[in-house]
C-alpha cells in the first residue's frame, strides 16, 4: 500500500458538481481523485484505476452502491467509505454488511471527509512485530497476514485491524466505543452499528461456528474480548 | 380453607355480577319478582286462612247452638215429665241429640255443684279448656256461646288445631256448662294445600320471569355483545370486520351505523396511511435532493473559508458568513426532516441500557466552553442510585444539549445546576437556570415549534427554535416526560423523566419540579 500522499481515490458520484467539489478538497489534500458517475461502470473504473480506496455514493443510476459495494469486496479488500444523504435507515446497514469500512453523512465538512479517509488509509499500529494468538488463528502482523494451521484467510485491512486490536490485548474487554476510536479513528460517539456489523463479517470469515463464536467473544452489556488460545 | 374457598367463590359472584350484564339483569329482575311473589302470595295466604277460619267459627258456633238446644229439649223433657227417670238415661239421651246435632265434636259438661259431669270421647278436658273460657262461660248472663281456638293433642305428639265452644245449659233450675270441642284439622290441610300450591306457583312464575328476561336480555345484548366484540376487533387493527345486519329493528340500526363507522374509518386509515406514505417518501427524498447540492456548498464554502486570509477583507468576511450561514442551515434542515420523520411516525428507537450519569456529564463536557464564555458554572448533582435506563443514547444526549443550551441562553451568566435522581423505576434529570425566567404564557408555549421566548434575545447556541420540540417528541419516544417550570426572575426548570425500562409506564418523577435547591447557591454577581 502506497502512503497517502497521493493515494488514488475512487470517487462514484453522479451529481458532478459534488464529485468535482470532492475533487477538488482531495487534490488539496494531496491525494489523487479519480471519478465516476455510474454505478455501471464503477467496477470497470475500479478495475482501471486500482485505488487505495473508494468513496461510494450510496444512490447511483446503473447500479445502486450497495451492490457496487458488494462487487468490489468480492474482488478487494480496499477500503470503501460510503456517502450517504440517510444517516439512519436501513440502507448504512446494508452498505456496511455488503462490505464497506465506514460512511460519511451528508452534508459533511471536509475536514470530516479527510479525517475519514486519512483513517482508512493510514497503516495498521505496530503494536508488536512477532505474530500474535486469538483461538486457533495466528496473526502475522508484519506481513497483515491470518492464517488457521497452514490456511490463509482473506482479510480486508479493516477486519484485520479489528482482529488485531483484540489479539493485541487478550485480556481486555473492548466497549464498542473503544473499538470505534481504535479502528475507525473516532474520538467522538458514533454510530455503533459499524462494530456490530464489521463483528459479523469478520466472524463469517474467521470462526468455525458464527452463531457459536469462540474466537471473538461478546461480552452481554459491554463488547467483546478476544477468545481464550489453546 | 373453608373460608378461604366461600371467599373465593364470592368473588367469582362479584365478579360475574360485574362484568355480565345478562347475569346482573336476571338477578335482578328473579330478585324483584320473587320479592313481589312473594308478598302477594303471603297476603293471599293469610287473607284465605282467616276467611277459612272464621267461617268455620261461624258454622261450628252455628253448630253448637243446635247441640245446645237439643240437649237443653232432651233436659227439659225430662224434667217436665217429673217422672224421677234415671238421671244416667236422660244424660245418654242429651248425649245422643248432642252427637247427632254436631257431629265429629267431643263435648264435656263439667261438674258442678257437687254434680257428676258428663264428657264423651275427651280425656284432658280440664287442660283443653281455660279458665278465662270457663269464667266468661260462667259470668254471661245471655245463652250465646264463647269460643277458643285450642291445640289438640294427637297420639302422634302433633298437634291439630281445634275450637272450644262454651255455652250453658239449663237443668232443673241448674246452670251447667256445656263445652264442645271440634277438630278443625280439615281447615288447616285447606288452608296447608293452599299454601302449597302458592309456594308452588310463585316459584314456578319466577323461574318462568327468569327465564323470559335471561332470553330477552340475550336478544338484546347478543348483538350489543357482537358490536363491542367487532369494535375491539377494529380497534385491534382488523379494518375490514363488520356486524352482519338482520331485519330493519334498532339492532339493525345500530349494525349498521357501525358499519357504516368502520368503513369510514377503513377508509380514513387507507387514506392516512397512504398519506403517510407519501410524506416518509417525500422527506426521505427531500432528504437526498438537498443534501447532495447543500454538500457541494458547504464544501465549496469551507474551502474558500479555510483561505479567508489571502482574501480582500470584503470577501473575507463573505466567506465567514457563507460558512456559518451553511452550518445554520444545516442544522435548520436536520432538525426539519427530524421533526417530519417525527410527524411521519418513521422514527425508531435504538435503545440499550446506559448510565444516564456519564452521559449527563457528557453532554455537560460538551457545553462547558460555551457556558464559561457566558459566565455560568456547571454542576452536577447526582446522588447514588439506579442510573443504568434502557434509552436511545443519541436521543438523550440531544435533549441534554438542548436543555443545557437553553439554560446557557437564558441564565444571565448565573450558575447552572442539574440534578440526577432515580428510583427503582424512573430516572429524572432537572436542568435549572436561575436567569430570566418566563411568564406563564411564555411557558405554555415553550414546546411549540419555532417559538421564541424573545425574538430580541441573542442565542449563542444556534438554536432553531425546534429544539424543544424534538426534545418532547424525544422523551415522548421513551415513554418519558420533560416538563418545565419556570417562575419570572426565577429562572427555569426543565425536568426529563424516563422509565428505567424500555416500555414502562411512569407513575412519579424521582425529582421535584423545581428540585429543592438544598444549601443555597453561591450567588454569582452580574454585572
Amino acid at each position: 500500500m502506497r502512503g497517502h500522499v497521493n493515494a488514488r481515490i475512487l470517487v462514484v458520484d453522479d451529481d458532478t458538481a459534488l464529485a468535482e467539489m470532492i475533487g477538488i478538497v482531495l487534490r488539496g489534500e494531496g491525494f489523487e481523485p479519480t471519478f465516476c458517475d455510474d454505478g455501471s461502470l464503477a467496477l470497470a473504473a475500479f478495475r482501471d484505476s486500482k485505488p487505495d480506496l473508494v468513496l461510494l455514493d450510496l444512490m447511483l443510476p446503473g447500479m445502486d452502491g450497495i451492490e457496487v459495494c458488494a462487487r468490489i469486496r468480492e474482488e478487494s479488500g480496499v477500503p470503501i467509505i460510503m456517502l450517504t444523504a440517510k444517516s439512519d435507515t436501513a440502507d448504512v446497514v446494508k452498505g456496511l454488511e455488503s462490505g464497506a469500512d465506514d460512511y460519511v453523512v451528508k452534508p459533511f465538512n471536509p475536514k470530516e471527509l479527510v479525517a475519514r479517509v486519512r483513517t482508512r488509509l493510514r497503516p495498521a499500529p505496530t503494536v508488536t512485530s512477532g505474530p500474535l494468538q486469538i483461538g486457533d488463528l495466528t496473526l502475522d502482523v508484519a506481513g497483515h497476514e491470518v492464517r488457521r494451521g497452514d490456511t490463509r484467510i482473506n482479510l480486508t485491512p479493516l477486519e484485520f485491524e479489528l482482529l488485531l486490536a483484540l489479539a493485541a490485548k487478550p485480556e481486555q474487554v473492548f466497549t464498542r466505543e473503544m473499538l470505534l476510536e481504535q479502528v475507525w479513528g473516532y474520538h467522538y460517539k458514533a454510530d455503533t452499528r459499524l462494530v456490530n456489523v464489521h463483528v459479523q463479517r469478520l466472524r463469517a470469515k474467521v470462526e468455525h461456528d458464527p452463531d457459536n463464536p469462540s474466537i471473538i467473544m461478546t461480552v452481554r452489556g459491554v463488547g467483546y474480548r478476544a477468545g481464550s488460545t489453546p | 380453607m373453608r373460608g378461604l374457598d366461600w371467599r373465593a367463590a364470592l368473588a367469582r359472584v362479584m365478579e360475574l355480577w360485574r362484568s355480565s350484564l345478562q347475569v346482573r339483569t336476571v338477578a335482578i329482575t328473579v330478585l324483584l319478582s320473587g320479592l313481589a311473589v312473594a308478598i302477594i302470595g303471603t297476603s293471599m295466604s293469610i287473607s284465605v286462612g282467616s276467611n277459612l277460619f272464621t267461617a268455620r267459627r261461624v258454622q261450628l258456633t252455628a253448630t253448637t247452638e243446635n247441640a245446645n238446644l237439643a240437649a237443653q229439649r232432651v233436659f227439659d223433657q225430662a224434667a217436665e215429665q217429673l217422672s224421677p227417670e234415671d238421671p244416667d238415661v236422660t244424660i245418654r239421651a242429651a248425649a245422643v241429640a248432642i252427637s247427632n246435632a254436631a257431629p265429629g265434636a267431643w263435648f264435656t259438661i263439667p261438674p258442678a255443684q257437687g254434680q257428676a259431669g258428663i264428657t264423651s270421647g275427651l280425656d284432658q278436658s280440664e287442660a283443653l279448656i281455660s279458665s278465662e273460657l270457663r269464667e266468661a262461660v260462667r259470668d254471661s248472663d245471655d245463652p250465646r256461646t264463647f269460643s277458643q281456638p285450642v291445640a289438640l293433642p294427637q297420639d302422634d305428639g302433633s298437634t291439630h288445631p281445634g275450637l272450644v265452644v262454651g255455652s250453658t245449659l239449663d237443668i232443673r233450675g241448674e246452670r251447667y256448662e256445656l263445652y264442645l270441642v271440634y277438630d278443625n284439622i280439615d281447615a288447616q290441610e285447606t288452608l296447608g294445600f293452599v299454601q302449597q300450591t302458592l309456594v308452588i306457583g310463585g316459584l314456578a312464575l319466577v323461574l318462568l320471569i327468569a327465564a323470559v328476561t335471561f332470553i330477552v336480555v340475550r336478544l338484546v345484548v347478543g348483538p350489543v355483545q357482537l358490536a363491542a366484540h367487532t369494535s375491539e376487533q377494529l380497534a385491534a387493527g382488523d379494518l375490514t370486520v363488520r356486524i352482519p345486519v338482520k331485519g330493519d329493528d334498532v339492532i339493525a340500526t345500530l349494525a349498521r351505523s357501525f358499519n357504516g363507522m368502520a368503513t369510514s374509518l377503513q377508509n380514513q386509515i387507507t387514506r392516512l396511511a397512504a398519506l403517510s406514505q407519501v410524506q416518509q417518501r417525500f422527506v426521505s427524498d427531500v432528504s437526498h435532493e438537498l443534501r447532495t447540492p447543500l454538500t457541494t456548498i458547504r464544501l465549496a464554502g469551507d474551502v474558500l473559508y479555510d483561505q479567508r486570509e489571502s482574501f480582500p477583507p470584503a470577501t473575507a468576511r463573505t466567506a465567514e458568513l457563507l460558512h456559518t450561514q451553511v452550518e445554520r442551515f444545516e442544522t435548520l434542515l436536520a432538525d426539519l426532516l427530524e421533526m417530519s420523520r417525527y410527524d411521519a411516525g418513521a422514527v425508531e428507537m435504538d435503545a440499550e441500557p446506559t448510565n444516564l450519569v456519564r452521559l449527563a456529564e457528557e453532554a455537560i463536557d460538551m457545553v462547558r466552553a460555551l457556558a464559561e464564555s457566558k459566565g455560568s458554572q456547571l454542576r452536577l448533582v447526582a446522588p447514588g442510585g439506579y442510573f443504568e435506563a434502557e434509552v436511545d443514547s443519541r436521543r438523550i444526549r440531544r435533549i441534554l444539549q438542548n436543555l443545557l443550551g437553553n439554560a446557557i441562553d437564558h441564565g444571565e451568566g448565573r450558575p447552572i445546576v442539574v440534578w440526577i435522581d432515580s428510583d427503582a423505576d424512573a430516572v429524572a434529570i432537572a436542568v435549572r437556570d436561575y436567569g430570566v425566567g418566563m411568564t406563564p404564557e411564555a411557558m405554555a408555549r415553550v414546546f411549540d415549534r419555532f417559538w421564541r421566548a424573545d425574538p430580541s434575545r441573542q442565542r449563542s447556541t444556534g438554536g432553531t427554535g425546534l429544539g424543544l420540540a424534538i426534545a418532547l417528541e424525544d422523551s415522548a419516544l421513551h415513554g418519558g416526560w420533560l416538563e418545565v417550570w419556570s417562575a419570572e426572575g426565577e429562572g427555569s426548570c426543565f425536568r426529563l423523566t424516563l422509565p428505567r425500562v424500555r416500555g414502562a409506564v411512569l407513575t412519579s418523577s424521582p425529582l421535584e419540579l423545581p428540585p429543592d435547591d438544598g444549601p443555597p447557591i453561591e450567588e454569582v454577581p452580574h454585572a
